[in-house]
Parts: structure tokens; C-alpha cells; sequence
């Protein structure tokens, strides 16, 4: 078998020189005949001819030898090639549009697909990524990767795995020469590097003295960081730097090659605990398995730790959570997962409908072409040749589609890249091999499918009709259509439940950018920077920050007031349980809510309304007595809805003052949308405990905003940021934002998902209207005839028109009501992603329906219009 | 199989073979000239033989048949096939009416 199979191999190598290695040999042998015949006494020329004949038939012998090589199945291919590229060069508009149709269909799945590569399919780019896991708590209605400082005390003295825990990523201020800079910092434990398996550049990680409450400071920097700031000098480590207004000593540089999961400048020990943000759910463990220790084994150990944890800590309630492990960094992609293979599913829709639109192309082209089969077939060429011909035609067509595909794909990335992005993408996307591998096969099954059937429909011609009907050319031959109708009312089906779909996405954004917003963001500019910061670690020196800045950028000309906030609208805000006690309830109740620290002027810069009682003022200060504002949320669920009640906790019971209207906010507890209001207490800054002072901003950066009487300006973001640096020459501004930025950011996914899916849904709908445009330009072409007829005896121009539109238009309904059926079935897929809108919004059915038999109607017409220049009189004459 | 046989006998071009078969067969097969190459170039393209380009004992190039090794056990599996088929035959034809 393998000696056969290097003879092919060697065959198809040779095959150019084989033609002149047979002669050769034959020659050869004719030679060797002829001088032995010499040798034996015959004369040369007698002994030449006597040779040649007994060799036989030279030609001939070498065309059986060719046969015999195996090499007309080469011959063939490569005949067959170079006669689909002449027959292609011949008929250039099919074969841009068929080109230029498979091209779009392959490029956006190829984009699609490098996508789901990425966040799907790729390895992890650490060592062993199959060893390396989440724990996850499992709960009946799924899993999720958050974890107490319970949890990672009863974890991480495992024996079968190592363990690290991580902590959410901030950023901070980094003091290099004489200024500060912004930077991304994330906070992971002793063992972080080793657990992911990646190497240090220069120094160490964490040890285990600096990962301990009240240990020594320490950092490790990023590569990138390193050389940015520090020139990539290795005596870095070992020196202390000025990170968060203190000194920390410089451990270790990562790895050049080391991509993290975002974007990461430096590295802090996040010293897990049972206490403060250890208390809640705040940190991500992972773990690595041992080697020689199989996942079972682990996943044992993880439990039965987990259950302990879970029993020591147990309420009166009933335990429904186990603690397991996950493949790291898949946990969390659930809802991601979804909405990929929502999208992959709509640019599958796209490539169906595009292959139904190639496959009609070429019915039309085969028909055009039957005469030459028909002839082909009369002067006896085989059904296998001729199918063989079509199919090397189309895969022709289609490799050439899909290297054209290939380009656009990475085109629509670079288009997309906005939200594409938003997916959380953090591996490069690139056409690696699997993409490549996807794309090709891709190819080759759509061009085969496509080119197969009209293939087999040409095939099967009636020779003598063909022929026959070659000589009378008049009637339009109906009897081939139903095929092509057929198709072009799937593709006009299956583009209306893409239409449909994204008019549901489309709705959901503009339902959440209309929601009321509750304050007015207008002429309002944002600018945050980091408080985590050991300069800003009590409520004295926070609140003289705040007052110095916001009396300074009050100074600006043209600005109406400013004031700091740890939240703005829009954001995500902290949460926490309080004790609420109101004049109604007997009892303490205690209640879990949002929380916000402001300046007085907050309220009157964002012009939220107040609803009852007071808003803050200067006088109420550090010692002043405690005062809260609630929100209507809050009082309403809370407090029966008046102003009454106190909030009570450890350290005081602050009465509640006011009650003010309701923002958008994305939640935080309960999952209702992607924005609502909550249940929100503001505290006056300068009563917020330096704890909490402590604790908010290691996860949040404050903001602070400034309203102007005109739009924000370069100006004004300078005015700030030279306000800010009047107090703190190195308090570095992380960002300039408006209230619309913060919308957006928070509506990214609804956005992205609109978005693409109207992209989609747009590129569906076109292919469907050159569908439609084909079988109406075809019909009238074949009855203009007919139609010259009618006119001649009187018809008017409209009604020709009407009737010739009328396929078109009727096709167009058609395929609404079939494809209004179809998208009733599979809109159910989106309902975890529709917000103010239900999948059946009958409002969303009608509207896209009728707009694509609207955009039918217009396809139909472009095509009908050419008999307005019909001259009747020339149709009769033309035959 | 007479190819093959002939082949097995060392390296040998196209007329080499002819000539091999006529000599071994003592002029009783012979083989049309014509249909050799056919027959060669199939069996090459089976596996079953290979060639090469060498030079011929009067110095010219010409292309060399050997065996492969599924060549040899073809050869020896249709040897001992043909052998019980000739023997049988033998039997067959040489058998006497009294034997009966």
C-alpha cells in the first residue's frame, strides 16, 4: 500500500517530465532493438525499420502508457481548470458576483469565527492550560467563580494543587521622576505567577511574609512597565518606588511573554482574609494540579475542603451550594458564550442565504448554458465528465471566493474592532491555523453544495428538447423556475428572522438609552483619579482634597458648580447590607442597598430632583450629627415611602433627611436589567468613616464632576485637571469622561449586540434583494416577448410593469409569512438579552415585514423598468 | 507475473526485459514490444516495481526496473498459485482414461 501510494505521489511530481522520460525509454528500446538486429547482421537501415515495427505504434503505445501511470485524473483536473477559468474569464459579471457573494458570506464568518476562536477554542496561552482551574461554587441554577476569605482559608493548604487567590484590578498612582502617573493594578497572592506557570523576567513573586496583613509592601512590575518607566533596568529590583503615595520595594519584573487576562501594569499582594473585603465574596481562587494528580482527585479534595467551609459557616437554611473546579477563565464566559454563538448562528443565516444565492446564480447561468451541455452531451460526453467539469467550476469559483473572503474577514474585524472588542476578547484574534482550517473547509463545502445541484439539474438535460428549443426560442420555459423560486423564498425567509431578531435587539437599546435618566448629564464633565493612596488614607485629609479641589474648579469662568462622588449614574455602585429602623417597623430590619459618598453640591450639578425633607450642606460636617439621603427606591421599599427612619449600624445612627429621585444605576444585587434604580444612601463625604473611606476605594476611583453653562471643552478638562493638581501636584487624572460615556459603557453589550446583528440582518437582507432582483431580471428578459406583444396590442406600460414586477413582490410576501413563522420559533434565543421588549413585539414582526417586501418591491422594480423603453415593434421584428 | 519474474532477477530496462523473458522462456513467450510499457508503467503505478535512471552496459541512460517489496511478495504468492494451477492442469490434462 504505501509502495502504491509513493508511486502516485512520484507520478503526479514527474508528471511534467514524464512525457519526455517515455520518449527517452521507448527510444531507448527501439535503439537497443535495432542494434542488435545490426549485431546479427541485418543492414542499418533495414534493421531501423524492422525495430520501429516491431515496437508497434509509437503514439499510441505512449498514450496507454499514460493511462496506465494513473495520469489522466491529473490531466483531467488540470484540463478542467483551465477550462472553468476561460469559461469564468468569459462570463466575468457571474463570476464577480458569485466571487463578490462568497467573499462577504466567508468574511464575516471567518470574522466571527477568529472571535469564537479566541474566546473559545485557543488554548490559554500559559503552560498546561488543561491542569489549570477555577474553584467555582455551584449553585443549582449555575456557577460562579467569587469567593470569601472563608473559602481561601479553608483552600489553601491544599495537598493535590497549588492555589492562588485574586483580587480585582484598580488603578493607582505610580510616582516615576517627578511625576505621576496612572496605572492598572491588580492585586493576587503568593503564588499567583507560579500557579498561572509563568516565569519571572528578573526577581521573584510574592512570598508569603509579604502576603499576610501588615507585611512588607512590595510590587511586581509588568514587562511593559518595566521598560517604560524603569528603562528596563534590572537593578530595579530590590528599590523601592513611590506606588499609592508609599514606598514599595520592587520584588520582580514578569515575563515579557506573559498575556494576562486585562490589561495589567503592576501587581500588589492582595493578602487574603476573612475580614474586610475578605468578608464578602471578593476574590477569584485557581489552582493548578500537582503533577501526577488527576483532576478527579482534586476536584474530590476542592469538595470536601469546600463542604467543611460551607458546614462550619452554615445558617439555619438548608446548604444548596457545592464548592467544584472549572476549566480557569471558562466560568465566567457563560453569558459571552451565549452571545457568540447567537451571532455565529446569524452569520450562519448569512452564508445560507448566500449559498442559496450563488446556487441560484448558477442555476441561471446553467440554464444559459444548456445548449452547451446539450451539445456536449449529443456529441457523447459523459454524465460523470460534465458533472466533474461543473464542480471543478465551482470550487474554482469558490476558492477564489474564499481567498477574497479570507482579506474581507480580517477587513470586518478591523471594522468591527469596536465591538467585537466589548466580548472581552484579550487574546489577539488572528488567522491562525485553526481559522485558516475552518475557512477552507468552509469554502469547499459551500461551493461543492452550491455547484453540485445546478450541476445535476444541468446534467440532466433532455438533449433533443434542448436542442430542439435552441431553434424556437419563443416561449418562456417555465418548468426550470420552480427550483430557483424556491430558493430565493428561503433566503427571503431566513433574512426577515434576521431582520426580526436585530429589530428586537435594536429595540432593547433604544428602550435602555430612552429609560429616564432621572438627572440631567448635559454639560457635565467627569474626571476620576485613584484614592487608594496612602496620603488619602483618613476622612481629614480625603474631604480637605475634596473641598480645596471643587472651591478651585468652581473658579473656572463659566463653570455653574462642581463636586466629588465615589458614583456616578450609570456606574456600578458598592453595595452593603444596613440596618434600617423606621417609625413604622418595631423592629431593626436590615436591608441590602447601594451606597455613595458626595460633596453637598452633587445633588445641583447632576440636577437630581429632591423628592422630600433636605439635601446636604455645608454645615453638615464631621461633627455635625449624621445624616443620610435616600433615594425614592429606597424609601419606597424601605421606609412605606416617607421621610422618616434612621439608618443604624456599628458606629452611629445617622438620620435619614432627605429622599431624592431615582438614577439609573447598573445593579449590582439583582440581575433585572443591564440599568435600573436601586435602592440608594448617599452619606455626606465628610462623614463617610475612613474605613469605608478605605475599603470603597480600593475598588472604586472617585469622580469628580463640574457643570458648565456651555459644552465641556479642552479648556475646562485643563481646568480640572490643573484644579486638581493646584492641591496634589501628584494626584494624576485617570480619565475625562461625559454622563454619555458612562451610558455607553454601561450598555456596551446591548450596543455591540445591536449592532452586529443589524449588520448581519443588512447583509442578509441585500443577498436576498439581488436574489429577488435575479428571478424578476431573469422573467422579464424571457417575456419580453410576451410583454412586446402586449404592448402592441394595446396593454398599457403600467400594467406590462405590474406583471412583471409581480413574481418578485409575491415571492417577497411569501417569504414574510414563511419566514414570520420561522423567526417566531427562534427569537426565543434572544429573550435572555431583550430588555422593555418581548421576543413576539408584534410591532418589530410588522415593521421589518413590511419593510422587506418594501425593499422586495424596489428590487422588483429596477429590473421591470427596462420595458419602459420597450419598443414593441423591435420585439416582433427580432425573430 | 512474467514481468515481474523477470525483474526479480536483478535490475533491468524495458528491452532488458523482453530480451530477460524471451531467454528465460527459451523463445516460447513472446511478448509484444508495443504492449511492455503499458504493462510496466501499471505495474509501477500498483507499487509493485520501481524504476530508476541509471546508464546502460553500452553507456547509455536508460531507466532500470527493480522490485519492490510488495513486488516480491506478489510474485511469490502468484508463483505458488500458478504452480497449483499448473500442477492441477497437468494432473488434469495427463490423466489416462483407464485411470478413471
Amino acid at each position: 500500500m504505501l509502495d502504491r501510494i509513493r508511486a502516485v505521489v512520484r507520478g503526479f511530481r514527474n508528471r511534467n517530465r514524464l512525457g519526455a522520460d517515455m520518449d527517452d525509454e521507448m527510444r531507448f528500446h527501439i535503439d537497443q532493438c535495432r542494434q542488435d538486429l545490426i549485431r546479427k547482421g541485418m543492414p542499418p537501415d533495414e534493421a531501423r525499420w524492422q525495430a520501429r515495427r516491431a515496437f508497434g505504434n509509437l503514439s499510441q503505445t505512449q498514450e496507454q502508457a499514460r493511462k496506465a501511470k494513473g495520469l489522466p485524473v491529473f490531466d483531467e483536473l488540470i484540463r478542467n481548470t483551465a477550462y472553468a477559468v476561460r469559461q469564468l474569464k468569459r462570463a466575468p459579471g457571474f463570476a464577480a458576483a458569485v466571487i463578490m457573494t462568497l467573499a462577504l458570506c466567508i468574511g464575516v464568518n471567518t470574522a466571527v469565527f477568529s472571535v469564537i476562536d479566541a474566546v473559545m477554542l485557543r488554548r490559554l496561552p500559559y503552560p498546561q492550560p488543561e491542569r489549570l482551574f477555577d474553584v467555582v461554587r455551584e449553585f443549582p441554577s449555575g456557577a460562579i467563580t467569587s469567593q470569601d476569605g472563608f473559602a481561601w482559608e479553608g483552600l489553601k493548604d491544599g495537598n493535590s494543587y497549588t492555589v492562588a487567590a485574586i483580587g480585582g484590578i484598580l488603578g493607582v498612582n505610580l510616582a516615576a521622576g517627578n511625576r505621576a502617573f496612572y496605572v492598572h493594578q491588580q492585586r493576587v497572592s503568593a503564588h499567583y505567577f507560579s500557579v498561572l506557570g509563568i516565569p519571572m523576567a528578573q526577581g521573584r513573586e510574592f512570598d508569603l511574609a509579604e502576603d499576610r496583613d501588615g507585611g512588607p509592601d512590595a510590587v511586581v512590575l509588568s514587562y511593559p512597565i518595566w521598560k517604560r518607566f524603569f528603562n528596563a533596568d534590572p537593578s530595579i529590583v530590590g528599590r523601592t518606588i513611590l506606588l499609592r503615595g508609599s514606598p514599595f520595594l520592587v520584588v520582580g519584573v514578569s515575563s515579557a511573554s506573559f498575556i494576562p487576562q486585562e490589561e495589567v501594569d503592576l501587581w500588589t499582594p492582595l493578602r487574603p482574609s476573612t475580614k474586610g473585603e475578605g468578608g464578602g465574596t471578593n476574590y477569584q481562587i485557581m489552582l493548578r494540579l500537582k503533577p501526577g494528580v488527576t483532576v478527579a482527585e482534586t476536584q474530590a479534595e476542592v469538595q470536601s475542603r469546600g463542604a467543611a467551609v460551607f458546614e462550619a459557616r452554615k445558617s439555619s437554611e438548608p446548604i444548596h451550594v457545592r464548592m467544584s473546579i472549572a476549566q480557569f477563565d471558562k466560568t465566567d464566559q457563560a453569558g459571552l458564550r451565549e452571545r457568540l454563538l447567537i451571532l455565529w448562528a446569524a452569520v450562519g443565516v448569512v452564508l445560507v442565504i448566500g449559498c442559496v444565492n450563488i446556487a441560484a446564480l448558477m442555476l441561471a447561468r446553467g440554464a444559459t448554458r444548456r445548449r452547451e451541455m446539450g451539445t456536449r452531451i449529443a456529441l457523447g460526453g459523459g454524465m460523470g465528465p460534465l458533472i466533474r467539469q461543473l464542480t471543478t467550476e465551482s470550487v474554482v469559483l469558490g476558492l477564489m471566493g474564499g481567498a477574497a473572503g479570507l482579506a474581507l474577514g480580517f477587513a470586518v474585524i478591523q471594522a468591527l474592532h469596536r465591538w467585537i472588542a466589548e466580548y472581552g476578547v484579550w487574546q489577539d484574534l488572528r488567522l491562525d491555523s485553526t481559522v485558516l482550517l475552518a475557512t477552507l473547509a468552509l469554502t469547499l463545502v459551500v461551493s461543492i453544495a452550491c455547484g453540485l445541484a445546478p450541476a445535476i439539474q444541468a446534467a440532466r438535460v433532455d438533449v433533443r428538447a434542448t436542442l430542439l428549443e435552441g431553434g424556437s426560442r419563443g416561449v418562456a420555459g417555465g418548468g426550470s423556475h420552480w427550483l430557483r423560486r424556491t430558493l430565493v423564498l428561503a433566503e427571503v425567509a431566513l433574512s426577515l428572522v434576521l431582520l426580526v431578531g436585530a429589530g428586537l435587539l435594536i429595540r432593547t437599546l433604544l428602550h435602555l438609552e430612552n429609560l429616564t435618566p432621572g438627572f440631567d448629564g448635559t454639560n457635565v464633565l467627569a474626571a476620576s483619579a485613584s484614592l487608594q493612596d496612602a496620603r488619602y488614607a483618613d476622612t481629614k485629609n480625603i474631604n480637605r482634597l475634596f473641598r480645596d479641589t471643587t472651591q478651585t474648579m468652581e473658579k473656572i469662568p463659566g463653570v455653574q458648580g462642581a463636586a466629588v462622588a465615589l458614583h456616578l449614574p450609570y456606574q456600578r455602585w458598592l453595595n452593603s447590607g444596613v440596618n434600617v429602623r423606621s417609625g413604622t417597623d418595631s423592629q431593626d430590619r436590615e436591608v441590602g442597598t447601594s451606597m455613595n459618598y458626595v460633596t453637598p453640591e452633587y445633588f445641583s450639578v447632576l440636577r437630581i430632583p429632591l423628592r422630600d425633607g433636605r439635601l446636604f450642606t455645608d454645615q453638615d460636617s464631621s461633627s455635625s450629627a449624621p445624616v443620610v439621603v435616600v433615594n425614592e427606591t429606597f424609601a419606597r421599599k424601605f421606609l412605606n415611602g416617607h421621610l422618616s427612619g434612621y439608618l443604624v449600624g456599628k458606629d452611629a445612627s445617622r438620620q435619614i433627611i432627605g429622599i431624592v429621585a431615582d438614577v439609573q444605576q447598573q445593579p449590582g444585587l439583582q440581575r433585572s436589567g443591564p440599568l435600573t434604580p436601586e435602592p440608594v444612601v448617599y452619606f455626606p463625604a465628610t462623614q463617610f468613616p475612613t474605613a469605608w473611606f478605605q475599603m470603597a476605594h480600593t475598588w472604586y476611583s472617585p469622580s469628580w464632576i463640574v457643570r458648565s453653562a456651555g459644552a465641556p471643552n479642552e479648556e475646562l478638562s485643563r481646568g480640572i485637571e490643573q484644579a486638581i493638581a493646584s492641591s496634589d501636584p501628584m494626584l494624576p487624572v485617570a480619565e475625562f469622561r461625559s454622563l454619555i460615556d458612562e451610558r455607553n459603557s454601561a450598555l456596551s453589550s446591548q450596543r455591540s449586540n445591536a449592532w452586529l446583528l443589524g449588520f448581519m440582518a443588512a447583509l442578509a437582507l441585500a443577498l436576498a434583494m439581488v436574489g429577488v432582483y435575479g428571478i424578476v431580471a431573469n422573467s422579464v428578459v424571457e417575456r419580453t416577448r410576451e410583454f412586446g406583444i402586449r404592448m402592441a396590442l394595446g396593454s398599457s406600460i403600467g400594467g406590462v410593469i405590474r406583471d412583471a414586477v409581480a413574481p418578485g413582490v409575491i415571492l417577497a410576501a411569501l417569504g414574510a409569512v414563511l419566514g414570520g413563522g420561522l423567526a417566531a420559533v427562534s427569537v426565543t434565543v434572544l429573550k435572555g438579552l431583550l430588555y422593555g421588549v418581548q421576543p413576539m413585539d408584534p410591532l418589530t414582526f410588522v415593521l421589518m415585514s413590511v419593510a422587506l417586501i418594501g425593499v422586495s418591491a424596489i428590487a422588483s422594480l429596477l429590473p421591470a423598468l427596462s420595458l419602459i423603453r420597450l419598443e414593441a415593434s423591435s420585439v416582433l421584428r427580432q425573430d | 507475473m512474467l514481468v515481474l519474474k523477470a525483474v526479480s532477477l536483478g535490475p533491468l530496462h524495458g528491452y532488458g526485459i523482453l530480451l530477460r523473458i524471451q531467454q528465460i522462456s527459451a523463445s516460447l513467450l513472446q511478448i509484444e514490444q508495443g504492449s511492455l510499457y503499458p504493462a510496466l508503467y501499471r505495474l509501477e503505478q500498483a507499487g509493485l516495481i520501481e524504476s530508476e535512471w541509471g546508464t546502460s552496459d553500452n553507456n547509455r541512460r536508460a531507466k532500470f526496473y527493480t522490485l519492490t517489496r510488495s513486488g516480491r511478495s506478489r510474485l511469490r504468492k502468484a508463483t505458488a498459485e500458478w504452480n497449483l494451477f499448473s500442477t492441477a492442469m497437468g494432473n488434469v490434462l495427463a490423466a489416462l482414461p483407464e485411470e478413471i
